[in-house]
């Protein structure tokens, strides 16, 4: 339960840290941690040159305009979860990040790397896809900037090729008139989702006029509900239940089954979650 | 201090509980175990080693974090509070979290109880004194002997005597 031996590096600018990067095969990027030192502990991840970008000079940075919200690959959940500004650009970002581990976890957590680690039942994986995040890359070939839904490949694989580092994620604002609800099943405050949604909703005069849904904790990547976004418009709370849900039910068909859940619940719990999105974005908006 | 090469063993100046320290430590070191072997200090209890039970949780520069979940060359710089600054030596009282938890039965082996106390010292008790916010924050660390039900009505009594000036719980 220790990490085997490897060789540690804190460097000052991206372009020592992308050096350090290419030194090894088996370097890593050392952010919060909260995912990287538990794999390292159990001698699940190989590593030989652990790159800490703590002290990069910048890469703390919670930037908030009316554009959107730009998280730096320093700056820590309970940092951005705290940031008042980015809460009312992108409601989406608080909403997510309560779900997110425990307050101990948050402290060191950081969005990006929640990103790259890109665990099936994150939050924050499906909130960049859901609000069309876009990833800021640097790597040996320069900078590029990846979209969240080319982003996500697998399980735990992303779009980063060796020796790349994410430098930040740009969340657009929250469109006008919206709301973000992220709501989950877990078996304990703070645990990984068994299944989860993601809503950016948009309601006016009792109705849903249309929304983005994504699922996560269903496949190995966030899961666009489109057969739902589809069902969605025009969604009233005097309209049934059951429309929704046979939506997500036909969505979700690829859900996966494990110790936690079968893939029926999971499929199930996404579409209580959708039915309850809906009504709570209508109930938000008649009280705006 | 930036270091630009990867290298093996990393010098580590810290404060711990006030205390300076200065160590040349492997690279792979837990800040858990740096604490507890290096500095001495046993206080801080490992339980998981993998970021799940929260006894090792310690304060680092204001926030509680796992011990177990940070390396010690992370600290360098840093200041570092443990469960033995609630209380130092000498003091002829507990701190009044500590005389809560004792007063309320809160601790049966007193395994989790570092932890639990050093999540509680790091927040403002004005951000979290409602019984659901007690909940919620206590949910970072595992206890098998209690239930919890008496950590909570402890953290509730040493809470409800908190005057907000600040004086009753920094050690």
């Amino acid at each position: 339960m220790k990490p085997a031996p490897f060789d540690y590096c804190r460097p000052a600018t991206v372009a020592e840290a992308l050096e350090a990067l290419g030194s090894s095969e088996s370097s890593r990027v050392l952010a919060g941690g909260q995912s990287l030192i538990p794999a390292m502990n159990f001698r699940l991840t190989d590593v030989s040159v652990l790159v800490d970008i703590n002290r990069v000079d910048g890469l703390a940075s919670v930037d908030c305009d009316l554009g959107g919200v730009t998280v730096g690959a320093a700056a820590t959940q309970t940092r951005v979860l705290e940031h008042e500004g980015a809460a009312g650009v992108v409601g989406g970002l608080r909403a997510a990040l309560r779900h997110v581990g425990h307050l101990q976890i948050r402290n060191r957590g950081t969005v990006c790397g929640s990103l790259a680690h890109a665990d099936p039942a994150a939050e924050l994986p499906a909130l960049a896809v859901a609000s069309g995040a876009v990833i800021a890359v640097s790597g040996p070939d320069g900078e590029r900037r990846i979209d969240a839904a080319d982003f996500f490949i697998g399980p735990f694989w992303t779009a980063l090729e060796d020796g790349e580092l994410i430098t930040e994620v740009h969340f657009p604002a929250q469109p006008p008139g919206s709301v973000t609800i992220v709501d989950e099943i877990s078996r304990r405050a703070g645990d990984f989702a068994v299944a989860g949604l993601v809503a950016t909703v948009q309601a006016d005069g009792g109705a849903v006029r249309s929304a983005r849904l994504v699922g996560f904790g269903l496949g190995g990547v966030p899961t666009r509900l489109e057969t739902a976004e589809a069902a969605i418009e025009g969604w009233a709370a005097d309209h049934p239940a059951d429309t929704l849900a046979e939506a997500v039910m036909a969505d979700t068909a690829d859900a996966f089954d494990d110790i936690h859940a079968t893939s029926w619940y999971r499929r199930e719990a996404v579409a209580a979650l959708t039915v309850r999105a809906a009504r709570q974005a209508l109930a938000d908006a008649e009280a705006a | 201090m930036t270091i630009s090469e990867p290298i093996s063993e990393v010098d580590v100046e810290v404060t711990v509980n006030g205390q300076p320290q200065r160590h040349r430590v492997p690279a792979r070191l837990l800040l858990s175990d740096y604490i507890r072997d290096t500095v001495g200090l046993t206080g801080t209890h490992l339980g998981c080693e993998h970021g799940y039970c929260g006894a090792c949780t310690v304060i680092v520069d204001g926030d509680a974090v796992r011990s177990c979940l940070m390396l010690a060359a992370q600290v360098d710089g840093a200041e570092v509070r443990t469960v033995e600054d609630l209380a130092p030596a000498g003091a002829d009282s507990l701190s009044p979290m500590q005389q809560a938890f004792h007063d309320n039965h809160a601790l049966q082996c007193g395994f989790c109880t570092a932890g639990f106390l050093m999540t509680l010292e790091s927040v403002d008790p004005t951000e979290w004194n409602e019984p659901e916010r007690v909940v919620e924050l206590l949910s970072g660390n595992l206890c098998r002997c209690t239930g919890y039900q008496n950590i909570v009505t402890a953290v509730t009594e040493a809470w409800s005597a908190y005057d907000g000036s600040g004086g009753s719980d920094d050690g």
